[in-house]
């Protein structure tokens, strides 16, 4: 009977002593305890733990209920308090990773799939128009074109790398999409990444500049591509993400072709970079297939170009060799919002 | 004379029992706002009550809603709602004087005046559940002509009174003086919640024990004890028999514009015959007790 | 009523619905309704809510219902109370709610 449950709610920052029997529950259920959740549901009977859901952000994972409480009223009430706990912290549009076989019962809690990798994963949201709309609105944006290109870039801070790949592609194709990635956890915030984007690619007549959202690169879709420090890269996410863009993205705007650059330096974009051609040109799949086309790194002064070899720069506060890997855009930003000194003269740097 | 001994309690948060509820059949319906809806609800509940005392399901059956008190921020707009929705009667928590019907009183006036209801339409019960409430219950249960009744809840009570529930020894002068100030004022007296839905053979024990003190009966929690209630509340078989003579036998005194009834050559007055018409009532709403 | 921010009312339980209201980007009004009992009943459904959102005067908004077989009554608390949160409406009209 539900009324001998205990319904709680723990923060594994301020309550890490509750975290024991959390991590016990998900590793009898063969979860690991994830440690982005900001909050975690938990079912209590009888002084034990028999049910959790964590909240990470608006993504429902680590759902677990001990086996002899399984079925649907415990399930339900547990998806329904983290539904509510999610509302209150102000998230209304969740998303939720669980196992295919799992996909039924949270259908009838309000998630419809958005990706699948068989066997593996499954992507839901809680909404049966989220993608839908968004694309509607991408559709919108779709121009005349036969050959047409698609960029992801993250542009942390956006370099020379990026003006010169995106001017390849744009040479290549008549119509140009470049997305800039809009989760906000990069060292430059969105807006300004979006900004330095728009300023730099300035002048290349055949592209527009999208806005990202949570269906691309988002911690939602693609959780490890924010965890590059600790080289984790996730197939399964690469997967979810490559799908989505597959499935929905890349149809909604006639998009044939992604270009990306090469990567030698970072293993989980070179990994997301291998996945690409897997999931997005291989991969058999309902949707046409998409070109991936990967293009040499720029290189001024013997070196390829990269966002992460500016931030080294940055670090170091030497403006002189960020200057030549930069557009001024770039440059200027950089001088009036990071550096250390009072901001230099921006003609110095010619 | 309308029968009261089960007061069915629903969360006013559960669209699932307020949708189905009337089917056990209980005297009254009382759907709650106070205690049963968590703080985040408390909107949405009312709305859910609001509609549900407007389905036509609920029309053959006594109405009640247990509001939060008025000097809460969802007291007043869940009497607005209640009242609007054509409740019958209006229960209000943890009532520690007079002064609080009276209040009460004056709002739902307000309320009837303003959405057109008939002007005291709306009934009263209050529930005492203090010490000072116990103390007070002749003036609370004489504060208006609304009232219908009045009731103790023994959880906060308990907790008053620095004790806890037990075999009823801590009830027994709270129970005796809600429900003589009950029978002075000439309305009904209800007892307390048996907490225990698990604990059958406890429950009966209890119903037996307030049944016999003269409560008109008990709010309940769980639907399996409604029946277990009114089979408890139902008369013998010898005192329908009996029952049916009274009746009988004043029948015949009126007719005959006899101002003595008796039978068997003794005097019947007015008490035995009220008593006699509660027995055959009883025992038409659920039978003769085996 | 215009809705100003995203609510939630309702739960996903067996004779009850959840309600989700958020304002539209581009001022239409759109109604997504799910529920397990749509083929006898959707029709029914979508004139309760289309007539309790008529009633609040709701002229925009994305309202997305999932429907678990619930009452007439408690569609129309339901949607109202979603509404009601999404407006942030602090004084009820209780005329409208009827």
């Amino acid at each position: 009977m539900s009324e001998t449950m205990e319904f709680d709610t723990v923060s594994p920052a301020s309550q890490p002593e509750a975290l024991a029997a959390i991590r016990q529950l998900l590793a009898d259920c063969q979860l690991e305890l994830d440690s982005k959740i900001d909050v975690f549901v938990v079912v209590y009977r009888q002084g034990s733990l028999i049910a959790c859901a964590g909240l990470s952000g608006n993504i429902i994972k680590c759902v677990a209920i001990a086996p002899q409480w399984r079925g649907e009223s415990l399930s339900l009430q547990l998806v329904n308090e983290v539904v509510q706990i999610a509302a209150e912290r102000g998230h209304f549009h969740l998303f939720l990773y669980t196992k295919p076989e799992n996909q039924r019962f949270f259908t009838g809690c309000g998630f419809y799939t958005l990706v699948e990798v068989p066997g593996h994963v499954v992507l839901m949201e809680n909404t049966p128009v989220g993608i839908q709309h968004y694309c509607q609105r991408l559709r919108m944006l779709r121009q005349p074109s036969n050959k047409t290109g698609c960029i992801v870039m993250n542009a942390n801070p956006f370099t020379l790398g990026h003006r010169y790949l995106a001017e390849q592609a744009a040479a290549a194709c008549d119509w140009l999409h470049v997305f800039v990635v809009r989760e906000d956890v990069s060292f430059f915030p969105y807006a300004q990444r979006y900004e330095l984007v728009t300023q730099g690619l300035g002048g290349i007549p055949n592209l527009t500049v999208h806005h990202g959202s949570e269906y691309m690169i988002s911690r939602a879709t693609f959780p490890s591509y924010f965890l590059k420090d600790k080289g984790i890269v996730d197939s399964c996410h690469t997967a979810i993400d490559l799908l989505l863009f597959r499935d929905y993205i890349a149809p909604a705007l006639g998009i044939s072709h992604r270009f990306i650059g090469t990567e030698p330096f970072c293993p989980v974009t070179n990994k997301y970079n291998e996945d690409m051609k897997q999931w997005l040109q291989h991969a058999h799949c309902p949707a046409p297939a998409i070109e991936v086309v990967e293009l040499s790194r720029h290189v001024r002064n013997g070196q390829p170009v990269s966002a992460s070899r500016v931030r080294r720069l940055l670090s170091r506060q030497d403006f002189n060799a960020i200057q030549a890997l930069v557009p001024p855009s770039t440059l200027q930003l950089l001088l009036s919002e990071y550096a250390a000194e009072p901001a230099p003269a921006l003609e110095r740097y010619g | 004379m309308t029968l009261r001994r089960s007061m069915l309690f629903l969360p006013g948060a559960n669209a699932a029992m307020l949708s189905t509820a009337f089917v056990y059949k209980p005297d009254s319906i009382m759907f709650d706002l106070e205690d049963a809806v968590s703080l985040r609800e408390k909107d949405s509940a009312r709305l859910l009550v609001f509609h549900a005392l407007q389905n036509p399901a609920y029309r053959e059956i006594e109405t009640v809603v247990r509001i939060n008190p008025l000097h809460t921020p969802f007291g007043m707009q869940d009497l607005e709602a209640a009242v609007r929705a054509g409740v019958d009667v209006i229960r209000l928590p943890k009532t520690d004087s007079a002064a609080d019907v009276q209040q009460l009183e004056a709002e739902v006036a307000r309320i009837e005046k303003a959405c057109g209801r008939e002007a005291g339409s709306t009934r009263l019960m209050a529930a005492i559940e203090s010490a000072s409430g116990v103390i007070n219950a002749v003036s609370i249960a004489t504060a208006s002509p609304r009232l219908i009744g009045i009731a103790l809840a023994g959880f906060d009570y308990v907790m008053d009174m620095q004790t806890e529930r037990g075999d009823g020894t801590e009830l027994f002068y709270a129970r005796c003086a809600v429900l003589h100030a009950a029978r002075a004022a000439g309305i009904d007296a209800f007892d307390v919640v048996y907490p225990d839905v698990n604990d059958e053979a406890g429950f009966l024990k209890e119903v037996e024990l307030i049944r016999r003190l003269g409560f008109n009966g008990k709010s309940l929690i769980n639907p399996r004890q409604i029946e277990l209630l009114h089979q408890a509340y139902a008369p013998s078989a010898e005192d329908v028999d009996y029952a049916r003579r009274v009746i009988a036998a004043a029948e015949a005194a009126e007719k005959a514009g006899l101002g003595v009834i008796a039978l068997n050559g003794k005097m019947i007055d007015a008490p035995i015959v009220n008593h006699a018409r509660r027995t055959l009532q009883r025992a038409e709403a659920s039978g003769i007790r085996h | 009523m215009k809705i100003i921010k995203p609510a939630l009312a309702g739960t996903l339980e067996s004779s009850d619905l959840q309600v989700k209201v958020a304002p539209s980007p581009d001022d239409t009004l759109e109604v997504v309704l799910s529920s397990e009992v749509i083929k006898q009943f959707g029709q029914q459904i979508r004139r309760v809510v289309d007539d309790t959102l008529a009633r609040l005067e709701v002229k925009a908004g994305l309202i997305i219902i999932e429907d678990k077989g619930a009452l007439d009554c408690a569609i129309r608390a339901r949607v109202q109370a979603a509404v009601l949160r999404g407006a942030a409406c602090e004084h009820i009209d209780w005329e409208k709610l009827s």
